[in-house]
């Protein structure tokens, strides 16, 4: 994703480069409307957000509310 | 018309029914009129397992049972009223395991064939899924391809219907309290198949005559249908077809249109309406349509496969399954093409009054009197254009009895697991937290929920949806698949705008905060799967207890009519769920067995059936529940998060 900067005043600073809001343009219309799954592009993003997303069940950190490391 | 009106509440289902009047054309409603419901089967007290029967042994009427009359009450074989009672039910179980594992099944065949390279017209659509199995099964990632992977996990998941020991790999999915309760009960499945095999051999006549044990095979193959072949139906139908997002679409008869070529699809397996979705845009199609005066290809959904083509490709559905007949009674269909399950026999006579063919497309479900044009997954494209052909050369032959009723209602679907989980946290921390918070604090009182098909026996749709306003008034949010599904979405439920108009101020205000509806449209029937992996990712998740019993939720199939319907219930129950059905019971021939499922379940499962056929009835039914769960775990008040200041920081450290 192509981060934004925008510049703005800061006090005693002048003019300093921040970065904006950043996302997608427009509107999806359609199908596409509600996708959002393929915004995860490579194998690795999506390994990760198995990890991280669904660490309930891939997470290797994370055990919830089981609270246990030994599978039952 | 009063007469009329009661059959249901749908004013697009009452119109139809009085065209089909007018067409004199025979339809469901007129033979649930006419064909009363044997009232001896319907309390599960009628044994056919041997031709020493038929044997009834019903209650006795009008009067209370002494102990004598209950020795009395026995088969020819000695069979008591309980082991018919429980008999009858376990066969039940089987037959609505063996309808979504044989759909699972034929999935994993495509699923395989695809992986392969045989069948061209479909591909991998969702590589995060297949990448999710493949971990779940610890299948070896690496740099292999898809398809490499793809093999693999086909070749390992067929491997689940027949394997005769072990148990079943996604019950690691569920919470670890649970597995080890399943484990210590022995009802953990082994394979899919197995477990309906013995459920048949059990069953049989003098086998095993006692009816706890003959429910422990029941929940044994239950817990093989939700967590074996339908989870395996809908997580690789996700790979393949992609797994639903949120999308937009409308409801009702009034989405077939007059002036374009309109094709149903109906039944259950999505390979062949994906096919369709997307060949009636085929250039070819469409100028073919031209060809006979219409201005294109209309494909609309009718059942679970509407819901699959919904949740995918915002496939318009035309109806429920009480609304199958009346599509054709508009006049207006050219085509009505079926697959496997809830398909009525009487679409053929139907059909009939007006122009519409129908044509079976699976090999193991045949009509007399409907067109059969064999539906190929190697040979998709061809199928589906050939199929679409006969639709439109049947343009022309409309008759003139053709009306369209108005009603299209929007909605929006697609809620599947992963999308909840992705709109409740976002991309970068997806999560059950804020539900749970949520549930915690009070704005969301619990979960339901409410399934299942709509039954001639009870006015369509009123049931359900007077459920479901119930449910959402009182703050639960609720979870929907199947035709159930579609009774709200007629009703204009489905959409983020319904929080405020029909929810409690907190359900509002949670629904309203994250952009959702109050009621969420998670798939077909199938994909009740899904409502058990979002039930554990609540437990998982914290603060809600341990186990899925813990949880503040319930479940509902308020005009159930199938034996999926029995089966889904009872792996909702053996997962630790309360769950309501409506309609009627078909264990009340035996006060023992009906006992021991709805009081005495709790303390096995922690989870147990109850039948109330009052929709509002059964909604408090839910509430008490869902009440008694927040209380045990301490959150009957709600509270909100208190901020503190200093001095109350001080007063508590001094304390
Ligand atoms: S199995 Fe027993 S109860 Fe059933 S039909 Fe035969 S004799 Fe009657």
């Amino acid at each position: 994703m192509q981060y934004k900067t925008e510049k703005k005043a800061a006090p005693g600073r002048g003019e300093v480069e921040v970065l904006s809001a950043t996302y997608e343009e427009g509107k999806p219309e359609g199908e596409d409307a509600g996708r959002w799954r393929q915004k995860l592009q490579s194998r690795e993003d999506k390994l990760k957000y198995l990890q991280t997303a669904e660490r309930y069940w891939y997470g290797k950190e994370w055990f919830g509310s089981e609270k246990r490391k030994t599978p039952a | 018309m009063a007469e009329v009106v009661k059959k249901s509440i749908d004013q697009a289902t009452i119109e139809m029914i009085a065209k089909a009047k007018t067409d004199e054309c025979n339809i469901v409603f007129d033979r649930a009129e006419t064909t009363k419901a044997c009232p001896i089967g319907a309390e599960g007290s009628c044994c056919s397992m041997c031709a020493m029967g038929p044997c009834r042994v019903p209650l006795p009427r009008g009067k209370e049972e002494t102990p004598e009359d209950k020795k009395k009450r026995r088969g020819v074989c000695g069979a008591t009223a309980e082991t018919i009672a429980a008999r009858n039910f376990v066969r039940k179980i089987a037959a609505g395991t063996a309808a979504h594992s044989d759909h699972g099944r034929r999935v994993v065949s495509a699923f395989l064939d695809l992986a392969k390279g045989k069948t061209p017209g479909y591909q991998i659509k969702d590589e995060q899924k297949l990448l999710q199995l493949a971990l779940d099964m610890g299948i070896k990632i690496g740099d292999r391809s898809n398809e490499e992977i793809a093999i693999e996990l086909g070749e390992t998941l067929i491997r689940e219907f027949g394997k005769q020991e072990g148990e079943l790999a996604f019950l690691k999915r569920a919470p670890l309290k649970r597995q080890e309760l399943w484990r210590k009960l022995g009802v953990a499945p082994r394979g899919i198949d197995r477990e309906v095999v013995e459920a048949m051999h059990r069953t049989h006549m003098g086998v095993d005559q006692d009816y706890q044990s003959l429910l422990l095979q029941g929940s044994r193959t239950a817990l093989a249908d939700g967590w074996g072949g339908s989870m395996i139906a809908t997580d690789l139908q996700d790979i393949m077809f992609g797994t639903p997002s949120p999308v937009a679409s409308q409801i009702n008869l009034g989405v077939l249109k007059e002036d374009e070529v309109n094709v149903i699809i109906h039944g259950h397996e999505p390979q062949l309406a994906e096919m369709l979705a997307v060949m009636s845009r085929d250039p070819e199609i469409v100028a073919y349509a031209k060809s006979k005066g219409a201005k294109g290809v209309n494909l609309a959904g009718m059942c679970c496969t509407a819901n699959e083509v919904l949740m995918r490709h915002g496939i318009p559905i035309a109806g429920n399954f009480l609304q199958q007949e009346l599509s054709i009674v508009t006049g207006a269909l050219e085509a009505m093409v079926v697959d496997v399950q809830c398909i009525m026999q009487s679409l053929v006579s139907v059909a009939q009054c007006y122009h519409t063919k129908i044509i079976t497309t699976d090999p193991r479900a045949k009509m007399e009197g409907a067109m059969h044009i064999e539906f190929d997954d190697h040979h998709a494209a061809e199928g589906a254009k050939a199929i679409l052909r006969v639709a439109i050369d049947n343009f022309p032959n409309r008759k003139k009895n053709v009306y369209i009723p108005p009603q299209k209602t929007d909605l929006i679907a697609g809620f599947s697991h992963e999308t909840i989980n992705y709109l409740l946290g976002g991309l970068f921390r997806a999560s059950y937290r804020p539900l749970n918070d949520n549930i915690i604090n009070g704005r969301i009182r619990g979960v339901a929920g409410v399934v299942g098909c709509s039954n001639a026996r009870v006015t369509h749709d009123e049931v359900q949806l007077t459920m479901v306003k119930e449910l959402i008034k009182n703050d639960v949010l609720v979870l929907q698949t199947g035709c159930a599904a579609m009774a709200s979405a007629k009703a204009g439920l489905m959409v983020p705008e319904a929080a405020s108009q029909y929810a409690g101020e907190g359900l509002a205000s949670v629904c309203e905060a994250v952009g959702i509806p109050p009621v969420l449209h998670m798939g077909a029937c199938i994909d009740n799967s899904r409502i058990l992996i979002a039930a554990t990712a609540m437990v998982k998740d914290g603060g809600l207890g341990d186990d899925i019993s813990d949880l503040p939720v319930a479940g509902a199939a308020p005009e159930w009519m199938s034996e999926k319907a029995i089966a889904i219930g009872q792996y909702f129950v053996a997962s630790g769920v309360f769950t309501v059905f409506g309609v009627t019971w078909p264990t009340m021939g035996s006060k023992e067995v009906t006992n021991y499922m709805f009081k005495d379940f709790e303390k096995i499962y922690g989870g147990m059936w109850a039948f109330e056929p009052d929709p509002i009835k059964a909604a408090q039914l839910m509430i008490a529940h869902i009440d008694k769960k927040r209380k045990a775990l301490g959150i009957d008040k709600s509270r909100e998060r208190v901020l503190y200041d200093m001095t109350m920081r001080r007063q508590l450290e001094g304390a």
